[in-house]
């Protein structure tokens, strides 16, 4: 079975009296261990796609089915659960899914370990255990050395790196990466996308949203979005080699 | 549990953040805990000196008098054409009572009162019998109070009340001494123990007592009286008082027909207004912090709405990250709760400052249970002032929140 499964999903956004179809229908499935690039115009729908798979946002219509979880399913009843309330949701972002972020989105004002153990908080996880995982984390990011500085304190790409790191600590079924070196500069971005393909390497299952070509390469597998719908669903060269 | 720990930890941290911002929030709480602490401690402070100076009256003594204590302004035209009360009633009530244990008559003069170079001016001079000291209850300080034929001889001896003895006796012990009351000498033999004030109420603190016949030679002539009646033991305050109207009727010669000319007055009328002026003052006091309290609240309420609102982003990131509803919630109601938290108590501290210095005139005294009591209000207000903007906090949208900037 799929690790993530989308079956003819639809999202339509109300922006006053006008309908936006964001979604027209989406089939997509995601293998365990996958490295898929997202490529798109903006206003093709990745964005919403993602919301959807990081299970941020829900479908307007269609399945979505993620790590044998049913998140939406509208064959369902509402009430037996074909939809997830929103602490569902989040229990289900909490566990299952690693956020790495274009802005970071990392907390100002607190550490960076402080940072990467806020997930494991959320999933009720001891002190003790906490702080060890979260080293753990840091160490694989090659940043426990930083691990007490706060964020304004550190460069962008150690901040990227901090918040890999707070995406691996919870052991995420996926990795959910919106366009992850888009505030680096290149040689940044090139030690960012090695410790991308380093994760997956390690049996991490990638999802990357990206308009660079180059960054889309590391990827084995590019899908192309236009206009709400899949325009085109093929493997890179790495993904045929 | 450590998700609970973590937001009241990262409540801590904004406060901290924002001293001036959370101190200035603060303030209105403060004013309402501190009024709300003052409050209860000038009631239970008046509760207190009432308590004390109603004593001396004795919770079952009852008084014959020309006039009821308390009456409205135009009826004393009625009273003032009743006959005075004679003092041989008092005698007279004795003999024909079955429920009366003692029965004095007493009478009061103001006079200047002087110790060498020391005076008091205008003291009440009260003149009763040795009865007085069995049917007030007065505690004495030290020495003793007139004896039977000291009564009735009318020797010049006096009791006198505690600030009288602090005024004309500073540093020496008043016992022996003699004081000059209108150009005659009296000899101490007494001394009340203290009272304390209550709005005006006559206190024993300040007044010399001396037996009734001393008075009327001092004073010259005899005039109306008060006669202190106490019921025996066993027998009920409204039994006494019936068998007391039945024989003063008879000693009035009062047909049945004819409306009392004399007043029956018992400590149960000083019970009823002071309950009516605590009331009003009750009332005021609770309406002030109650109102003190809402304009607080709506400050906490105002500014962590602004909280939220610099925080959307941060919201949206732990939103993100998998904190539920509950778990933002409690994070910015604990912010709002802590802020009013640190405010109550701050209230209290004022409140224990001033108590100190308001005890110099006046009885005063901060209870815990009020300390308790202010603590609690100020976290419920800070829960009622906090839940609205919290609840919104955890409501936000992730994908909206976490694009807030």
């Amino acid at each position: 079975m799929a690790l993530l499964e989308l079956k003819q999903v639809t999202k339509v956004y109300q922006v006053g009296a006008v309908a936006v179809h964001a979604l027209r229908g989406i089939d997509l499935m995601v293998e365990k261990n996958e490295y898929v690039s997202v490529m798109g115009p903006s206003g093709s729908g990745k964005s919403t796609l993602m919301n959807v798979i990081g299970c941020l946002d829900t479908p307007t219509s269609g399945t979505y089915i993620l790590d044998g979880k049913t998140v939406h399913d509208d064959r369902i009843e509402q009430s037996s659960n074909g939809k997830l309330s929103d602490d569902e949701l989040a229990f289900v972002r909490n566990q299952k899914i690693g956020f790495v972020f274009q802005t970071f989105n990392l907390l100002p004002r607190i550490t960076a370990l402080h940072n990467v153990e806020l997930p494991l908080i959320y999933a009720g996880i001891h002190k003790k255990d906490r702080i060890e995982m979260a080293k753990e984390a840091l160490r694989k990011v090659n940043l426990e050395d930083r691990m007490h500085h706060q964020p304004n304190e550190l460069s962008g790409g150690q901040r990227q790196r901090v918040a890999i790191a707070r995406a691996l600590v919870n052991n995420p079924s996926i990795i959910l990466a919106d366009e992850p070196t888009g505030n680096l500069d290149s040689k940044t971005s090139r030690e960012i996308m090695q410790l991308m393909d380093h994760l997956h390497d390690e049996g991490n299952t990638i999802i990357l949203v990206t308009h660079e070509t180059d960054i889309a390469k590391h990827a084995h597998r590019v899908v192309h979005f236009l206009d709400g719908l899949i325009a085109s669903d093929e493997l890179t060269p790495k993904g045929k080699g | 549990m450590g998700q609970l720990f973590e937001s009241v930890i990262m409540a801590m941290k904004a406060i901290l953040q924002n001293k001036t911002r959370a101190f200035l929030t603060m303030l209105g709480i403060i004013i309402g805990i501190l009024s709300v602490s003052l409050m209860g401690t000038a009631i239970s402070g008046i509760d207190e000196v009432f308590e004390n100076s109603i004593q001396g009256m004795g919770q079952d003594v009852l008084y014959i008098q020309k006039y009821p204590w308390f009456m409205m302004n135009d009826e004393w035209w009625e009273y003032r054409n009743r006959p005075d009360i004679e003092e041989e009633y008092a005698e007279q009530i004795l003999e024909r009572a079955s429920t009366i244990a003692f029965a004095t008559p007493s009478s009061g003069r103001r006079s200047d009162v002087k110790y060498g170079k020391n005076a008091v001016e205008r003291v009440e001079i009260n003149g009763t019998t040795w009865q007085e000291a069995y049917i007030s209850a007065l505690k004495l300080e030290s020495g003793r109070f007139f004896s039977e034929p000291e009564s009735r001889y009318g020797t010049r001896v006096a009791v006198i009340g505690y600030d009288i003895k602090t005024n004309l006796f500073p540093d020496e012990d008043p016992l022996g001494k003699e004081i000059i009351i209108q150009g005659n000498k009296f000899r101490i033999i007494g001394v009340i123990a203290q009272q304390g004030k209550f709005l005006g109420l006559m206190s024993m603190d300040n007044i010399v007592t001396i037996p009734l016949k001393s008075l009327q030679n001092i004073f010259g002539g005899r005039w109306g009286v008060s006669v202190s009646v106490k019921p025996k033991e066993g027998v009920t305050v409204e039994q006494a008082k019936e068998e007391l109207m039945f024989i003063m009727r008879g000693l009035r010669g009062l047909k049945p027909r004819e409306e009392n000319d004399f007043s029956i007055n018992q400590q149960e009328a000083f019970r009823e207004q002071f309950a009516s002026i605590r009331m009003a003052i009750s009332a005021v006091g609770l309406g002030i912090t109650v109102l003190s309290l809402i304009v607080g609240g709506i400050g906490i309420m105002n500014i962590m709405f602004v909280s939220v609102r610099e925080r959307t982003k941060e919201i949206g990131i732990r939103k993100a990250l998998g904190a539920k509803k509950n778990i933002i919630l409690f994070q910015f109601l604990s912010e709002a709760v802590i802020i009013s938290l640190i405010g109550g108590t701050i209230g209290i501290l004022i409140t224990v400052g001033l108590v100190g210095l308001l005890q110099k005139f006046f009885v005063a005294r901060l209870s815990i249970d009020l300390i308790i009591i202010s603590l609690s209000v100020s976290v419920i207000t800070g829960v009622l002032s906090g839940i609205v903007p919290a609840n919104m906090a955890a409501r936000l949208n992730p994908i909206e929140a976490i694009r807030y900037e």
